[in-house]
């Protein structure tokens, strides 16, 4: 197990070298529009004196390979660089965003466990039954309704409509987190969020139970003289799970990568409207310090998952060191 | 009375192409100690047969639709859903043609065979537990203590077949239902997995129904044999009775398509021509008589009974016991029939 987990933390330095050399591309002269000393002297007059000072400053003034070096040296010293917009390190911006990120990630993987196995399960124990049909048609309309249009239905409807027709007393917040943050603003954001993974989680679900179900040892748990309920939620889930875990858990790595468009029509402070603005302000240290971040993140939890399985289903040992 | 005792058994299936009559109209029964061997092709109605006994059959599409199964004295076919359950794992116990799938590869093998014994004698996890490593040491496992924690996939296929063993025996039913319980296994843990169930048999006095269609088992194993064909016994009788005076031309040709090494090495096997029938539409008259070498007008007409033809040993065919119709003695009618 230890072997396996060092090899893949190595395997992560090259898929690392290769996202943080992607963006670096980017910054050719001319590929971009835009020049990052005028977004850092910003209203400031710009003399040839303070540009030089700045170019030294950042060190703009040297071939790119050379800037990469810099740049995963200080990468390495847990530096991100300093935002060209904002004058302060890339690293204390995406702290503040981050806590908000995870706990939108969060929300949203409990309405996809909750909501989503729960409707598998029902769906499969009572297949071609009237619920069996909602659940398969609400989520073929679900995994093709583009989120941020989704987003702004819910808001329109629960968030302005609802406040008309009840006199203003009744409504759920549609941007913000609240302040103090609060647990209703963080509902509809969620659920969006969830959506088109909830959907996906409760087909899986379905589908792996219903392979269960129709297994050997189904039949043999019967033959035992097991409770139909102890048959389904014990000898059939603990199998039909075990792909249900990992989309779950993929899906946690990606969102806690932040989920651009959700936060951007809910203007959710996370760290994917911060990296959908520094974009639009061609913020170049944020947009490369957030992703590079997001994509350590997404591979430690896709790690995280990957040995988790090995508790879930005894038929995966790493490392070979099973008999 | 006998330990279990079914009479005239149907179970029915509908499907989109019709009814698929799996078992229609079965008469058997099992004395205490004794194995009962359940013949025929595939699709013979012999599974079915043996769910039934559970009352295991899928509904829909499936259903019992006619005849009683008396287990000491009680209709396992009248029972309500809670005591049905009561009964399986606990009275009649079964286990399954492949071992590589009847067990859940996601709990330990211990866990599995204790289960039984939580349900239905009330036992805790830890005496559950202690007697599944107790079962294992019966069945002939090594280290049971240690192989207990194991999971399904760390065990061979005879040690699976074994457990499996275990598992139904776990709570000492009545009955031990076997269905093709060596099919999938190699031919030396198949004869390793038959001399253990004859020797826990000896021991506890089980009943044995044992469903094959390897007539070496039944000979090895069986005091009486049950010959199913279309979903109806064809021949029923004592093993002696069935191998060495056998009545019904199907049996004859299950007998002639055995390998016998015993007398001509270079013999030719004899199997039997054609298929079995479709259970939707089976033929008219004697349901045999299409693959009947021996088949006249009166088959194609009329549907055999079963009737006894001598003491204990009946059979469905128009002509058995008449002078002459003998396996390897009677006359196969040339030419087609009307």
């Amino acid at each position: 197990m230890f072997k396996y987990v060092m090899r893949r933390l190595f395997q992560m330095i090259p898929v690392f070298l290769g996202v943080t050399l992607m963006l670096f591309v980017l910054r050719i002269p001319g590929l971009l529009p835009g020049d990052p000393i005028q977004l850092i002297v910003g209203e400031r007059e710009l003399t040839p004196a303070l540009r030089a000072e700045i170019e030294e400053k950042n060190h703009l003034n040297e071939p790119l390979h050379i800037q990469y070096g810099y740049y995963v040296g200080g990468l390495l010293q847990g530096d991100l660089g300093e935002s060209y917009q904002k004058s302060r390190p890339v690293t204390e911006i995406l702290g503040d965003k981050f806590p908000n990120t995870f706990r939108l990630a969060f929300a949203a993987i409990l309405v996809e466990i909750i909501v989503g196995v729960l409707a598998g399960i029902i769906s499969a124990v009572k297949q071609y039954s009237f619920w069996d049909v909602l659940v398969t048609l609400s989520t073929s309309v679900l995994v093709s309704v583009p989120v941020f249009w989704l987003g702004m239905l819910l808001q329109m409807f629960f968030g302005i409509k609802l406040k008309e027709w009840t006199g203003g007393s009744v409504f759920l917040p549609i941007s913000g987190m609240g302040n103090p943050p609060d647990f209703v603003h963080l509902i509809l954001p969620a659920i969006t969020l969830a959506s088109v993974s909830t959907a996906y989680v409760a087909r899986i679900m379905r589908s792996q139970m219903l392979e269960a179900m129709g297994q050997d040892y189904i039949r043999t748990a019967m033959a035992k003289g097991l409770t139909e309920r102890a048959v389904v939620f014990k000898h059939a889930l603990k199998n039909a799970l075990i792909p249900v875990v990992t989309y779950i858990g993929i899906d946690l790595g990606a969102l806690m990568g932040g989920a651009i468009l959700t936060e951007s029509v809910f203007s959710w402070p996370g760290v994917g409207r911060e990296i959908y603005l520094a974009v639009l302000q061609r913020d170049w240290p944020v947009v490369m310090g957030g992703v590079v971040v997001v994509v350590v993140i997404v591979m430690f939890v896709n790690l995280l998952v990957d040995i988790s399985y090995a508790a879930l289903d005894p038929r995966i040992r790493y490392g070979g060191a099973a008999e | 009375m006998a330990l279990l005792e079914v009479t005239n058994l149907k179970t029915h299936f509908t499907t989109r192409d019709g009814v698929v009559r799996a078992v229609d109209g079965v008469s058997f029964s099992v004395e205490e100690g004794h194995t009962l061997a359940i013949v025929g092709e595939s699709g013979s109605g012999k599974s079915v047969t043996a769910l039934s006994l559970m009352r295991l059959i899928p509904d829909p599409p499936g259903k019992i639709i006619d005849g009683s199964i008396i287990l000491r004295g009680d209709d396992v076919l009248k029972m309500d859903a809670s005591t049905v359950r009561a009964m399986r794992g606990d009275r009649i116990a079964m286990i399954f043609q492949d071992p590589m799938t009847s067990l859940n590869p996601v709990f330990r093998v211990g866990f599995q065979i204790g289960e039984a014994l939580r349900i239905h004698k009330g036992l805790s996890r830890k005496d559950a537990a202690a007697r599944a490593v107790e079962m294992l040491d019966l069945v002939g496992i090594p280290n049971p203590a240690e192989r207990a924690r194991d999971y399904p996939h760390q065990f061979s296929g005879g040690m699976r077949q074994r457990a499996m063993i275990a598992m139904a025996l776990a709570c000492d039913p009545d009955v031990l239902i076997a269905d093709e319980p060596t099919t999938a296994l190699d031919v030396t843990i198949q004869a390793q997995i038959l001399e253990l169930m004859i020797e826990l048999q000896q021991r506890k006095g089980t009943a044995i129904i044992m469903i094959t269609h390897d007539l070496g088992v039944v000979a090895d194993m069986a005091d009486d044999v049950m010959v199913m064909y279309a979903g109806k016994q064809v021949e029923y009788g004592s093993a002696h009775d069935v191998f060495y005076q056998p009545l019904h031309p199907y049996t004859w040709g299950l007998l002639d398509s055995l390998p016998r090494h015993d007398i001509d090495e270079k013999g030719t096997l004899l199997p039997i021509e054609g298929q079995p029938p479709s259970l939707i539409d089976v033929p008219s008259g004697c349901a045999f008589h299409p693959r009947c070498p021996y088949a006249q007008d009166r088959c194609v007409k009329e549907s055999p009974e079963l009737r006894e033809i001598t003491a204990g040993h009946q059979a469905a065919c128009h002509f058995a016991g008449e002078d002459g119709f003998v396996r390897g003695e009677a006359v196969p009618v040339t030419g087609e029939v009307a």
